[in-house]
């Protein structure tokens, strides 16, 4: 199976802009939640998530990341590329009422269409909106598009921006944290905060990258989205489906478990979802160095998945693994060596490959396996 | 079908009753969107599979893709409508807020572990949703996938519609 070039990164979160800003703040390991101040939050029990105080509009924000992935990768600009894009939905979708025939007049796609105009984009063949592993499902449809020969280069792009409505369905669902901080993996978890993020990835057969001469950032080594089979929203307790996917991932690659050095999790700090990751992780691995970077830059739903790539391949790039805020005290029931007091510094003490792992509601899981080029 | 071989269909409303609501689906609130879903996957899996769950063996490789342009709406719009008048929104409304529940729902009752994708398709929904199957299948990620399409309005006087269709390589099965 043929690698896939990583060519060009595109980030921006709660951390800052640009991708050496995410690298930096996650290597520091401060988290980023304040008091909300974009919407009201007077009938909630949580009023803190990860935001970026001069975010722009959604669009502006996607136009912006595919722009600058497709500099950063060596492009003159997105003009001509496909992009595959992973959203929540149109922002305006539940406030732009119906037309006449009942249909939304705001959808997924509507984003699509004022981005293909925008940019003079090749167009856009896939909107994901399968919540947390939108961007995870694009990156491995996007590899899948590259090695089966439909496309040479394609724009991965994902953002959320936190936004009044879903804040309010994870304060109802008791999803939210209550003490301020995310804490995964660690005993006190109460839950996830949420956080913006837009980022976008410039993914091409390796054979493009090379005839035009650019270097790679990374290699997408494996790929893989597989479904737990189990509950509507709770994830297997075993891990089941993520432990599957990690080991299809690592299959893809021709790699064992043991020649990973990091895994950037899921790691939502919830109490039954990092639990169940945690036996996941435990299955595949024998002891690996595990980050949890949402406890610094929240959770972006459709867009963690490709803001924690683009974390990962710095991360490893820089030779130097995110730790993990948050932590109070190892939880017997999440037995994974979890990176907190400081970043793992040593380039000898690592490997140059990490997995990145990702679940939602529905029991998805999708598992990217990268190496620094 | 580029190459996709078609195991078993179901529509909604279906040709015995049409203009019945799809059963409820029990944990679901409010809207058609849920109840589509449930009524056209549990159909269209029932005539090729007979009774739940699917074989393992079929389970194991079947993924699912849910395409949808509206989503949700009438879930996301009351969602907007709470928010907007200051209130609480209700706890439920979280587990339907968005498509992976109700496909995980499915996935769960069939036993079904493939690769779940929710889509919102930028050209005809169908056949966006087979692309992607056939995608899945050339990828080696699953061997057989559920796609169904689901619109909340858009058809006669603004009914919804749903459709699911049930598809495997021509090489396999």
């Amino acid at each position: 199976m043929a690698d896939v070039a990583i060519t060009g990164l595109a980030a921006m979160s709660a951390l800052g802009r640009g991708p050496a800003a995410q690298l930096s703040g996650v290597l520091a390991g401060s988290a980023t939640f304040t008091p909300v101040d974009r919407f009201d939050t007077d009938a909630r029990r949580v009023r803190l998530a990860a935001t970026l105080p001069d975010a722009g509009t959604l669009t502006d924000e996607l136009a912006a990341a595919i722009g600058e992935a497709c500099r950063d990768g060596g492009l003159r600009g997105p003009a001509d590329v496909p992009v595959l894009l992973a959203v929540h939905g149109h922002p305006a979708a539940a406030r732009s009422g119906r037309a006449a025939d009942g249909r939304p007049l705001r959808t997924a796609a509507h984003l699509a269409a004022e981005l293909t105009e925008r940019l003079g984009l090749a167009g856009v063949p896939r909107v994901y909106t399968s919540a947390c592993v939108s961007a995870g499902n694009a990156v491995a449809d996007a590899a899948a598009m590259i090695t089966t020969g439909r496309l040479d280069r394609v724009v991965v792009a994902a953002g959320y921006l936190v936004e009044s409505d879903q804040f309010a369905l994870f304060d109802a669902g008791r999803g939210l944290a209550t003490d301020g901080a995310v804490r995964p993996f660690s005993t006190g978890r109460t839950g996830l905060l949420l956080g913006d993020a837009v980022a976008a990835v410039v993914l091409e057969s390796v054979a493009a990258a090379g005839a035009r001469g650019v270097t790679d950032a990374a290699r997408l080594l494996g790929w893989a989205r597989t479904g737990d089979g189990f509950h509507p929203v709770q994830p297997h307790p075993r891990g089941d489906g993520m432990a599957r996917a990690i080991r299809q991932a690592l299959g893809r690659a021709g790699l064992d478990a043991g020649e990973v050095g990091h895994v950037n999790a899921h790691g939502t700090g919830s109490p039954m979802s990092d639990a169940a990751e945690a036996a996941a992780l435990a299955e595949v691995f024998d002891s690996v160095a595990v980050s949890a970077t949402k406890s610094v830059h929240g959770h972006a739903l459709e867009a963690s998945v490709l803001l924690e790539l683009v974390i990962t391949v710095l991360a490893l790039r820089a030779g130097e693994l995110p730790l993990t805020a948050g932590f109070l005290a190892a939880d017997p029931a999440c037995p994974v060596n979890v990176i907190t007091d400081a970043p793992v510094t040593s380039p000898s003490s690592i490997s140059d490959t990490a997995v990145s792992v990702n679940a939602a509601f529905g029991g998805a899981n999708t598992a990217l396996v990268v190496r620094a080029a | 079908m580029s190459g996709l071989r078609v195991l078993a269909e179901a529509r909604w409303p279906a040709e015995a009753g049409p203009g019945e609501p799809p059963p409820v689906v029990a944990g679901y609130l409010l809207s058609s969107f849920n109840p589509l879903v449930a009524d056209v996957a549990e159909r269209c899996l029932a005539a090729h599979h007979g009774e739940r769950p699917a074989p393992p063996a079929e389970g194991a490789d079947t993924a699912i893709v849910l395409v949808s342009a509206s989503g949700d709406a009438t879930s996301a719009e009351h969602v907007a409508a709470t928010v907007d008048d200051g209130r609480s929104v209700g706890p439920l409304f979280f587990f339907q807020s968005v498509p992976n529940s109700i496909a995980g729902h499915v996935a769960a009752r069939w036993g079904l572990a493939g690769p779940l994708t929710c889509l919102c398709p930028t050209g005809d929904a169908l056949a966006d949703g087979l692309d992607q199957a056939r995608l899945l299948l050339d990828d080696g990620a699953a061997r057989s996938a559920l796609v169904i399409c689901v619109e909340q309005g858009g058809g006669p006087n603004g009914a919804d519609s749903a459709a699911a269709v049930l598809v495997t390589g021509d090489r396999h099965r």
